[in-house]
C-alpha cells in the first residue's frame, strides 16, 4: 500500500483527511489523479496549478527525498511508498 | 491590549483570524500578521518610545503578543548599533554601522523571534515547543523553553557543530539529531509537530515568529535618530529575516513615520545559495540545493521558505543579492573582529564580504549611509577556524624561551 501523509494546512484538500492508504504501483502524477478521482477537484485545484505544474507552496517527498530532486511528477511510485504533502515552510 | 487584525496571505491576500494557522487556507502561501494602524498610530509615538523597557516589547504595538502576562522575559533585544568606522575606512565606505545582536541572551538575533512564537505558545496553552534549527535558533528556543517551563524538542542535523547541539541541551532541551541535512530535519519536525500538537517556533507558529525580527528594523531606525540608512545587509537562511524587515518598513510608512524605503541587500554563502541564485533567474524563483557546503551553517537552508518573497523585497527596493565564497565569509569575520572588536560566526562575516564586493564592482556607493545585520556570535562557531592558525606549542616559562618564541614569530 501507499501511504499519503498531508500536513494538517494541506488536509483541507482531503476533507481533512491527513494519513490515506492507497493501493498504487506507478508515477506520483498517477498517484496524483488517483487521489483527484476519490477527492474532486477541489484536491486538484488546491495542489496543482493552472498549467498542471505543483503549487509552489507545496512540497512532494517520495519515501522522504524532494521530488524536485528526482524526477518531479514523473517519479515512480513503488507499491510500498510513503508520499508525504507538506507546506513549503522550512528555515526560520 | 493588542492591535493585531488578523492574519493575511502575502501571495493570494485572503484574510483570517489571528488564530493558529501556518500557511493559508486557501493557497498554503505564507501568512502575516496585519493591525489596526490607525489605532497603533495613537500610542506609537517617538517621545514615548523614548521611556520604554530596552527590550523588544518597546514595540509592543506592533507585536502580536495579546496578553502580557504570556510573555518570558529574556531582555531580548534594544541591542548595540555600533558605529563602525574602522571598517569604513577598511572597504571605503563613508559611514557603517553594525547592528550587534551577538549580545542577546543567547546570542543570536533569534532571541526575538523566539520570544514572540514562545509567547503565543503560551496563550494558546501548547503543551510543548520546538524547533527544526541550523543551530542558533535552537538555543533560542530552548532558552525560552526553559524560562516558559515548557518541554523542548530541537530537530536538528546530527552533523552540526557539537557546541550547537551542546548549548539547548544545557537549557534542558531533547536533541532529536537528525541524520541528513537542514531540510531533512525540517520536514520531519514538521510532520512532528503535527502529528503532537506542539507548537513548533519556525512551523506552525512562523507568522507570529516573523514579527519578533522585524523589531531589528524598528530599533535600527529608533537608534539612528528615527531614521532609515539607505541599505541594509541581511544574511539570509530561510528569507524570513529580509521579509520581517520589509514589513517593518512598509509599517513604518504606513504610520507615516517614514518615507523611502531602504535598498535591502542579501547574503547568502556560495556553497549555499538558493535565494541569490533565484534573484538572478528570470522567474525570481529559489534555486534548491540538494546538499549545502559552506562554513556559513547558519545559513545553509537548502529549501528556503521565504526565498520567493525575499526576491520580492530586494528587487522591490532596487536591491540585490550576492553570494560570497567561503574564504571571503572568512576573511570577512576577520576583518570585522579586527576593526571593530567584533566576533561573529560566519553568517556576520558574509555581510561584511558582500559589502566589500559591491564596492569593488559599485553597486554600494561610498556614500550610502549602510548598515550591517550580525546576527549570530563567533563564539558558536570555533570550529570553522580549526584550520586558520597554527597549533599552540607550550613553551617554558622562563624569560629566554619566550624571546626565542617572540623573535620567531610572525605577529598579527
Amino acid at each position: 500500500m501507499v501511504r499519503l501523509v498531508l500536513a494538517s494546512p494541506i488536509a483541507v484538500a482531503t476533507r481533512g483527511e491527513r494519513e490515506i492508504e492507497i493501493e498504487f504501483e506507478g508515477t506520483l502524477r498517477g498517484l496524483f489523479d488517483l487521489v483527484t478521482n476519490r477527492y474532486g477537484k477541489p484536491f486538484q485545484q488546491r495542489i496543482f496549478e493552472g498549467d498542471g505544474a505543483l503549487k509552489r507552496f507545496v512540497n512532494v517527498y517520495v519515501n522522504g527525498e524532494d521530488a524536485r530532486y528526482l524526477r518531479g511528477l514523473d517519479t515512480p511510485i513503488p507499491r510500498d511508498a510513503t508520499v508525504d504533502l507538506l507546506p513549503a515552510i522550512a528555515g526560520g | 491590549m493588542g492591535y493585531v487584525r488578523g492574519l493575511r496571505c502575502r501571495a493570494c491576500g485572503a484574510e483570517f483570524p489571528a488564530v493558529q494557522l501556518a500557511v493559508c487556507e486557501s493557497c498554503f502561501g505564507p501568512l502575516e500578521v496585519t493591525y489596526e494602524l490607525s489605532a497603533v498610530r495613537d500610542s506609537f509615538r517617538r517621545e514615548e518610545l523614548k521611556d520604554r523597557p530596552r527590550d523588544l516589547w518597546r514595540y509592543r504595538e506592533l507585536l502580536p503578543v495579546l496578553d502580557e502576562s504570556a510573555r518570558v522575559d529574556l531582555a531580548v533585544g534594544f541591542t548595540p548599533l555600533r558605529r563602525a568606522a574602522d571598517l569604513g575606512e577598511a572597504l571605503d565606505v563613508r559611514e557603517i554601522w553594525v547592528k550587534d545582536d551577538t549580545v542577546n541572551p543567547t546570542y543570536s538575533f533569534k532571541d526575538r523571534p523566539v520570544a514572540v512564537a514562545v509567547a503565543k505558545a503560551r496563550e494558546w496553552d501548547l503543551p510543548a515547543i520546538g524547533c527544526a534549527s541550523t543551530g542558533n535558533l535552537a538555543a533560542a528556543t530552548a532558552a525560552a523553553a526553559a524560562k516558559a517551563h515548557l518541554p523542548c524538542y530541537v530537530f536538528a542535523p546530527a552533523s552540526l557543530e557539537p557546541a550547537k547541539l551542546l548549548v539547548p541541551r544545557i537549557f534542558g532541551a531533547t536533541v532529536v539529531p537528525i541524520e541528513g541535512t537542514y531540510d531533512d530535519a525540517n520536514r520531519i519536525a514538521l510532520l512532528t509537530a503535527d502529528r503532537r500538537g506542539w507548537g513548533f517556533v519556525n512551523i506552525n507558529l512562523r507568522p507570529y515568529y516573523a514579527e519578533g525580527s522585524k523589531t531589528l528594523l524598528f530599533e535600527t531606525w529608533e537608534q539612528l535618530g528615527f531614521e532609515l540608512p539607505d541599505v541594509i545587509v541581511v544574511p539570509l537562511g530561510s528569507g524570513l529575516l529580509l521579509t520581517s524587515l520589509e514589513k517593518g518598513v512598509r509599517e513604518l510608512r504606513e504610520l507615516g513615520e517614514v518615507a523611502d524605503p531602504p535598498r535591502l541587500v542579501g547574503t547568502q554563502a556560495a556553497g549555499c545559495a538558493p535565494i541569490v541564485q533565484g534573484f538572478e533567474s528570470p522567474d525570481g524563483r529559489p534555486k534548491p540545493v540538494k546538499k549545502p557546503e559552506t562554513v556559513a551553517e547558519s545559513l545553509a537552508i537548502g529549501d528556503p521558505g521565504s526565498g520567493f518573497e525575499a526576491i520580492q523585497a530586494m528587487r522591490a527596493t532596487r536591491g540585490f543579492a550576492d553570494a560570497p565564497n567561503d574564504p571571503d565569509i572568512l576573511d570577512g569575520v576577520r576583518l570585522l573582529a579586527r576593526a571593530e572588536g567584533l566576533f561573529t560566526e560566519p553568517a556576520g562575516g558574509t555581510t561584511v564580504a558582500t559589502l566589500r564586493r559591491a564596492r569593488e564592482d559599485g553597486r554600494i556607493d561610498r556614500d550610502e549611509r549602510v548598515v550591517l545585520l550580525i546576527t549570530g556570535s563567533g563564539l558558536k562557531t570555533p570550529a570553522v577556524w580549526r584550520d586558520a592558525f597554527q597549533s599552540l606549542a607550550p613553551i617554558s616559562p622562563n624569560s629566554t624561551a619566550v624571546d626565542a618564541y617572540l623573535e620567531g614569530l610572525h605577529h598579527g
